[in-house]
């Protein structure tokens, strides 16, 4: 479904050269549920925001159902963040002075929904996690889960064909860390693809069909979960 | 993304930040508000102005004045204002009616109340002019003989008259105390028999032999026959009076206009007055006897000059042409309507510095608002970031600001235009109230 080829994203500081990605090849096939791994500063989310089309690589290519990225215009890539790509954040980034309802419709803006469907949509979005009683409220109102859980609708409410999740559970205690990590399995069981960037093996070891260990800005590894059952 | 939610978005991200929409507004609002009331100011005052120079009919009026002497050229004496300066006036071509200045010093009453004005002679055509025309109460004489007068405001308010209409239909009596050659040679006259007797008894006989006592005697005879013909001119005089109904009230003008006496009287029941004598000014008994007309006070009347003519214009003949043709005949020419084209050099750099001013408002105003759209985007950049990670791109977000900067902008227009007009229409009507107070007129 993506696939990236020799792709590096290189900053330059001076006369430094820092290889945040370096030669990176992966290929990630339609529902699989990926977990990107590694220690901090490994280039993870740096990946994570190449293939979500944030960013450009200074080298190679990514290619999303036989399409480049790096040659789409900025137009064409945003159309490719609205319509096939939800991306969830460490942070939750939602914004404060709107509520949960409006954060979610946000989403809906770009990918062309009629403004009569949004709120529909982005209320069963809401409910269908949960927070059937939280539409109303503003993120400082509501708990780290229900804030990652709104993110979360809101990173699906346009139905995308993959989900990217920086750290999903990086700002969550234990209980609501495995309650996201149920959702994106269910998810993931619905025929979404799902990539989360983590540096949680255990979590990563659980839920993931495959791990992808990085280091310094390259994969080091590639585990399926066979691989790590045989180890 | 569609412009109604841009709108919205911007809507709320502006009420989200009441403070500070409220006072980039507000810059906006007195901007805008100063550069209309600015921009309204001079040019409703020039508006007015020439209004009011349409209503007074001055855009049709010129006046001939006689050249000073420097004007004239030392070599030359400059021409008379006289009746045949008045024929070859009205003849230039588009000139439609010429009159002249013609007032005299009468004594007024009506009811009890007595005092001293100026009447000025005026044929009924040109009461017909758009100068003398509008009339505050009443009607223009009927004839050029009427005993009938039109007064002005200034004429009401000499005899504490505040209703111009209570006056209608009133009468007053005009008179005028006129000296005359009669009265001059009746004092000449002696004024008795015995006066003659003495003269024969002071005369001594036997020294008319010498040249030098009949030099002195006849030098005394002729003191004493000029002094009794000055007393009696002078101390003589008869009175002429005149009663006339009042038949209208001319319409309120401001100072700096065409001259206009109190009181308005036919041609006709001026010359009476005219013709009947010499007035109290010592200079006109020297000036009929220097012209020699002291005899013929009728002939004088009639070949007198005036110091100044009021020429009725055709507005659609240039007027150069006709201030030309003045000129070309000696006579000095003034129109407002050259004036006018004067003031109107004058209001257009009024305008210009008022514009300026009000676009110094507006750039600021302007500045405002970019540095309150920095301010956003500044603050809002992790929101700008969220907005493309959905698929907002480039354009999404710039038009999102410009939605923000510009229902600021249309917010504040709507506001400072109102706001603009509306002081502009509270100056006017203090100005105009305060121009009444101090008796200015429109000019």
């Amino acid at each position: 479904m993506i696939r990236t080829t020799e792709v590096c994203r290189h900053y330059t500081r001076g006369p430094q050269v820092i290889k945040a990605v370096d030669t990176v090849s992966v290929a990630i096939a339609e529902r699989e549920f990926v977990a990107v791994v590694g220690s901090s500063g490994s280039g993870k989310s740096t990946l994570l925001n190449l293939l979500a089309g944030l960013d450009s690589p200074t080298a190679g290519t990514i290619e999303f159902k036989g399409t480049t990225l790096n040659t789409l215009s900025r137009r064409s890539l945003s159309q490719y963040r609205a319509k096939s790509v939800g991306i969830m954040f460490q942070s939750f980034n939602l914004i404060y002075h709107r509520t949960a309802l409006e954060n979610v419709e946000l989403a809906l803006y770009f990918n062309g929904c009629p403004f009569r469907e949004r709120r529909a949509t982005a209320s069963a979005m809401l409910e269908r996690l949960g927070l059937a009683d939280r539409m109303t409220h503003r993120p400082a109102d509501l708990s780290g889960g229900e804030q990652q859980r709104v993110a979360l609708a809101r990173a699906l409410v346009k139905k995308p064909e993959i989900l990217l999740a920086d750290e999903p559970t990086g700002n969550l205690d234990q209980d609501n860390a495995w309650q996201i990590m149920e959702l994106l399995t269910d998810l993931n069981r619905q025929e979404l693809t799902v990539i989360i960037v983590t540096h949680d093996l255990d979590i990563a070891g659980q839920y993931a069909h495959r791990l992808i260990r990085m280091h310094y800005g390259r994969v080091v590894e590639s585990l399926t979960a066979t691989d790590r059952g045989r180890a | 993304m569609t412009f109604r939610d841009l709108v919205a978005i911007s809507a709320g991200n502006l009420s989200r930040m009441k403070l500070r929409t409220f006072l980039t507004v507000s810059g906006v609002v007195i901007a805008i508000g100063t550069f209309v009331a600015m921009v309204s100011f001079g040019a409703g005052n020039q508006q007015y102005i020439s209004d009011q120079f349409d209503k007074l009919g001055l855009f049709s009026t010129m006046q001939v004045q006689r050249l000073t002497k420097t004007a004239a050229g030392d070599s030359t004496e400059a021409r008379l204002l006289d009746s045949q300066a008045l024929t070859d006036l009205s003849k230039i071509p588009g000139v439609r009616l010429a009159y002249p200045f013609d007032a005299i010093t009468v004594t007024v009453a009506l009811a009890d109340s007595q005092l001293s004005a100026k009447a000025q002679a005026l044929p009924v055509s040109a009461m017909q002019t758009r100068l003398f025309s509008q009339l505050r109460a009443g009607s223009s004489f009927s004839s050029d003989s009427a005993n009938e007068t039109v007064v002005t405001p200034q004429f009401l308010h000499l005899f504490g008259l505040s209703n111009p209409d209570s006056i209608i239909g009133d009468t007053i009596v005009i008179s005028v105390r006129v000296a005359t050659v009669d009265s001059g040679l009746a004092g000449l006259l002696p004024r008795d028999s015995g006066w003659v007797r003495q003269q024969v008894r002071s005369v001594r006989f036997d020294s008319l032999l010498h040249s030098d006592y009949r030099q002195r005697q006849a030098k005394r005879l002729a003191n004493e026959a000029i002094s009794r013909f000055v007393n009696g001119f002078f101390n003589h005089r008869a009175i002429l009076k005149e009663t006339l109904t009042v038949v209208g009230v001319l319409e309120e003008r401001g100072t700096g206009h065409t001259r206009m006496e109190p009181i308005i009287l036919p041609v006709s029941i001026a010359a009476k007055f005219r013709s009947a004598g010499l007035s109290d000014d010592p200079t006109a008994l020297f000036s009929a006897l220097s012209q020699g007309t002291i005899f013929s006070l009728d002939s004088a009347a009639s070949s007198r000059s005036y110091p100044q003519i009021t020429m009725d214009i055709d507005p659609t003949v240039p007027l150069k042409s006709i201030s030309d043709s003045v000129t070309v005949l000696g006579f000095r020419p003034f129109s407002f309507a050259e004036m006018f084209e004067e003031m109107q050099k004058f209001f257009f750099y009024f305008n210009m510095a008022l514009s300026v001013v009000g676009l110094i408002a507006l750039v600021t105003a302007s500045l405002g608002i970019v540095n309150t759209m920095v301010m956003s985007i500044l603050e809002r950049r992790r929101e700008i970031g969220v907005l493309k990670s959905l698929g907002a791109d480039d354009r999404h977000i710039r038009i999102l600001f410009l939605v923000e900067s510009g229902v600021i902008g249309a917010i504040g227009s709507v506001v400072g235009i109102l706001l603009g007009w509306g002081v502009a229409r509270v100056a006017s009507v203090i100005i105009k109230r305060y121009m009444e107070k101090e008796g200015v007129g429109p000019v």
